[in-house]
């Protein structure tokens, strides 16, 4: 659920995968004529030290999820290999096809194709992806990753295939039930699109006699047509092909490239330089970022027009408000007209940023998506609105004059510890000053920043959040974000009056199985929030990608919001 | 017209004008010399400018009308970079604006310089108030005494010293601020002075060392000693006063090191909090922005340079009117 780089070239962002992002985008992306050839070494160039978790049941990083399922890891369903749009369909890959489901939408049967096999030349059976599935379970050992098995399987204090009793693993093979080459998940809830969860690389199958827990992370066994070469953090991920994968048993894979050689620990700087030059190996790299101060360079010179691309990514950003501490509507209120919204876009690229979002729900997400009715005296073109936000204070002053105090006497502002975010902070501390409203700044260590802000003994009043969908359902969104059961609620609003009622509704939109009037219900509750400034939306955002003259297929994956790196290919 | 003892000149009134031949101190020896280096006035001259700007940068800015942290997003465009030539140096903005936020260059230059200088200058106080007590001690008890600073001095030149001050920055800092140094900056700022201090004394120590032990074997103090003068007699009456010559030395040489390990660490990232101004910071900063505004990576450097140029030129300059052995060619 983290996302490398949101607002130029931050350390990182929670954020979770997929959905159909490239609303209207760019189109520049398609690979050069004729159909891909085989062969040659594909380079990433990462600023990242190592790529967050390669165990199939801890990955959930947007771009790592990518890497990983079109590479190593097969899963039951996966998103269409396509550009855009058609990108976001989910279709068969280790199943023969995308799920049968039953019982009201609580038992899913799929069933395995044949010919599947891992790295050492052992098929791959039920029993694989059963095994893998229960993994999640080890919350002790498998961390990060995403959790639906648990939330969903109907399986009660299982505690994982390493601690469990045999009573407890037998109650866990009723709710996995392998029965041939047919997998059945019993469900304790309906869920109508549980073939998109099975897309995430947690439900990967894992070969239990090679599985080696904690460690499994450097060195997952592939079930994909590459496999790892060597593995260093800081410097080097090497993917060869893997010869025992074979390629009428994969209907979605062609692994052009001989290799894929992953590049980690560069400096951003370094990296647009070197896509720039686009000079000896750097022919056939592709970066997923270009930082800020190079957008003008790329993107106003023609000479880069095959090899750039500017797209919608599936991510929203937005300011998390501590409504424990900023109890007051009127506050909230001031602090969203006094930011100078403008300012904020401009320091990340201007129009590369993103469109000021209306909401915490991309429009990507179609049947979810409406359009949000904001604030009153909100300026349409981002720029503060001092007087109404002057205006809200002294409200603010009359109605809850403790809050309108606090918000005087200085709100912490967390921030991560980099050069871009201190830009942030001081257009922050800036708008906010014109209407008496104090911002202090406390810089986090950029690779500490998200544990310290979900730590709950942290009193922090403002801060950042980033987000994007699972798969292409706002129940991924709403709930993640705003209930006191999400993953990744960081309001702290779970005293608010209107709160009761808000968790209400959103565990009625979750069990409403008629998808139009579960969208209708989304929309709803994405107005609730914007109406109550349990946080302040910022931006949909945009995402910006370069390749090597010579890199083939470099259309950007819709669901999540990347190349589709195993697919990448080499021109002569 | 009798001789007299003096010579005596006429100065056109008729009146005999007699002037003695006056014997001069080494300081106003140094003083001729200094004075004589018109390139070292120079640079002085800078030094003064700077210290001048730096204590009235919010005068400055205000009779300007900028800010160091006023954004001005008008003077940028669409895609947030500076909106002209230049970095946009225009009449309203004379060195241009920051990329991203439209902050008057200027105005951080300004403020920046306080806190290079106000590192500077407090680190070289400490360092040298630090170096020239250990370094009198040793040189003037020898013994056990000289040993334990000895080793000390040789312990702190052991660290791996600059490693040391980037690894201990966050700990160290939130340890002050749990002390009561107000959070934020002023604890990066102790934190970077003491750090400073901590591992400059040596230098100054070692040099005072070596000239005590010299000094205290020379006749005066010999006699003062026969007299019945006291230990803080010797030392502060007689020794100190003879120190003071390659104590200015290192002082004027060392302060451009303390205000580039500032700007190095603010560099770095561990230097000044945003939104505060510090050559560093601007430094870090622009250097992203190399290809698409050049402006702004030169304006701090060239700020930075020349204040240290300037300190190294003064201290040379000071160290060659202290010591006329070493001659040295003026280029002016």
């Amino acid at each position: 659920m983290k996302k490398k780089s949101i607002f130029g070239a931050i350390g990182l962002g929670l954020v979770a995968s997929v959905i159909a992002a490239s609303c209207g985008g760019s189109s520049s992306s398609s690979s050069s004529g004729g159909a891909p050839k085989k062969g040659g070494t594909v380079h990433i160039l990462s600023m990242g030290e190592q790529i967050a978790h390669l165990d199939p049941q801890r990955n959930y990083t947007g771009t790592d999820l990518a890497f990983a399922a079109s590479t190593m890891q097969r899963t039951l369903t996966s998103y269409k290999y396509a550009e855009g749009d058609a990108g976001s369909e989910v279709t068969a890959d280790l199943a023969t096809d995308t799920g049968t489901v039953s019982n009201e939408g609580k038992t899913w049967a799929f069933t395995l194709g044949d010919g599947g096999t891992f790295e050492d030349g052992s098929a791959i059976t039920c029993a694989d992806v059963a095994y893998g599935v229960s993994r999640t379970f080890a919350t002790d050992i498998i961390t990060d990753g995403p959790t639906y098995a648990i939330s969903y399987l109907d399986v009660a204090d299982y505690p994982g295939p390493y601690k469990a009793t045999a009573d407890q693993q037998a109650a866990f093979d009723k709710a996995v039930n392998c029965v041939d080459k047919t997998i059945t998940f019993n469900l304790k809830v309906p869920v109508a699109d549980f073939n998109y969860t099975t897309t995430l690389t947690s439900f990967s199958p894992v070969p239990k006699a090679l599985d080696t827990g904690e460690k499994y992370d450097m060195k997952p066994v592939s079930s994909g047509p590459y496999k790892i070469e060597s593995y260093e953090i800081g410097k080097s991920l090497v993917l060869v092909r893997n010869d025992k994968w074979d390629q009428a048993s994969d209907p979605i894979r062609h692994a052009y490239a001989d290799s894929i050689v992953y590049e980690f620990g560069l400096d951003p700087s370094v990296i647009d330089e070197r896509m720039i030059k686009d000079a000896g190996d750097d022919q056939f790299a592709v970066s997923e970022s270009i930082q800020p101060e190079n957008l003008p360079t790329i993107f106003d010179d023609e000479a880069f027009k095959s090899r750039r691309v500017d797209y919608y990514d599936p991510f929203v950003s937005y300011t998390n408000l501590s409504v424990k501490n900023l109890s007051c509507l009127d506050v909230r209120k001031a602090l969203y007209l006094a930011l100078d919204r403008d300012a904020l876009r401009k320091a990340g690229g201007g129009p590369y940023t993103g469109d000021y979002a209306d909401g915490f729900i991309k429009p990507a997400l179609a049947l979810d998506y409406a359009k949000s009715k904001m604030l009153d005296g909100l300026n349409s073109d981002g720029t503060a609105n001092v007087e109404a936000a002057q205006a809200a204070m002294d409200a603010a002053k009359a109605s809850c004059p403790d809050v309108a105090k606090h918000a005087a006497d200085g709100l912490v502002y967390y921030y991560p510890d980099t050069p871009v975010w201190a830009k942030a902070i001081a257009i922050w501390i800036e708008s906010e000053a014109k209407v008496g409203i104090t911002i202090k700044g406390s810089p986090v260590e950029a690779s500490k920043y998200w544990p310290t802000v979900m730590n709950p003994d942290t009193n922090y009043d403002i801060v950042r959040g980033g987000w994007a969908p699972d798969w292409a359902n706002a129940s991924t969104v709403i709930p993640e974000l705003f209930a006191t059961s999400g993953g990744f609620n960081l309001t702290r609003n779970a005293d608010d009056p209107d709160y009761a009622a808000f968790d209400a509704a959103v565990t009625a939109a979750k069990a409403d199985l008629d998808r139009a009037s579960q969208g209708k219900k989304w929309q709803a509750l994405n107005q609730y929030v914007v109406d109550r400034l349990w946080a302040l939306p910022g931006t949909f955002l945009k995402s910006q990608s370069i390749w090597g003259s010579k890199v083939g297929n470099t259309y950007q994956w819709g669901p999540y919001g990347s190349f589709n790196f195993g697919e990448l290919s080499i021109n002569s | 017209m009798t001789s007299t003892i003096d010579s005596v000149r006429d100065d056109g009134t008729g009146v005999p004008v007699t002037a003695s031949i006056v014997g001069k101190s080494p300081r106003e020896l140094a003083w001729n010399r200094f004075r004589k280096d018109k390139f070292a006035l120079f640079a002085v001259g800078v030094i003064a400018f700077y210290i001048f700007v730096a204590l009235f940068a919010p005068i400055i800015c205000s009779a300007l009308g900028i800010s160091p942290t006023r954004l001005d997003g008008q003077a940028l465009n669409d895609y947030g970079l500076p909106d002209g030539p230049f970095g946009n140096i225009s009449t309203s903005h004379l060195l241009g604006v920051e990329p991203g936020t439209g902050r008057d260059i200027l105005a951080r230059l300004l403020y920046g310089a306080r806190v290079s200088l106000m590192v500077g200058f407090i680190a070289t106080f400490l360092t040298t108030t630090i170096g020239v007590v250990l370094g009198v001690v040793a040189g003037y008890k020898r013994g056990k005494i000289d040993a334990v600073i000895g080793r000390m001095t040789d312990l702190t030149l052991a660290f791996p010293s600059f490693l040391l001050i980037i690894a201990l920055t966050r700990p160290f800092t939130q340890r002050l601020e749990s002390i009561g140094v107000p959070e934020g900056n002023p604890a990066r700022l102790t934190y970077i002075v003491l750090v400073l201090s901590l591992f400059g004394w040596v230098y100054v120590a070692r040099v005072v060392r070596g000239q005590t032990l010299s000094l205290r074997e020379r006749e005066f103090v010999e006699a003062a000693r026969s007299c019945g003068a006291g230990n803080s007699h010797i030392i502060f009456k007689e020794l100190l006063p003879n120190l003071w010559a390659p104590v200015i030395v290192i002082v004027s040489l060392s302060l451009p090191g303390y205000v580039s390990t500032e700007a190095t660490l603010s560099f770095l990232g561990l230097g000044m909090i945003a939104p505060a101004a510090s050559w560093g910071v601007m430094l870090g900063d622009s250097v992203k922005y190399y290809r698409a505004d050049p402006t702004y990576l030169f304006i701090p450097g060239i700020a930075l340079i020349v204040l240290v140029l300037a300190f190294n030129i003064v201290g040379d300059a000071v160290r060659d009117a202290l010591d006329p052995k070493g001659d040295r060619q003026n280029l002016l």
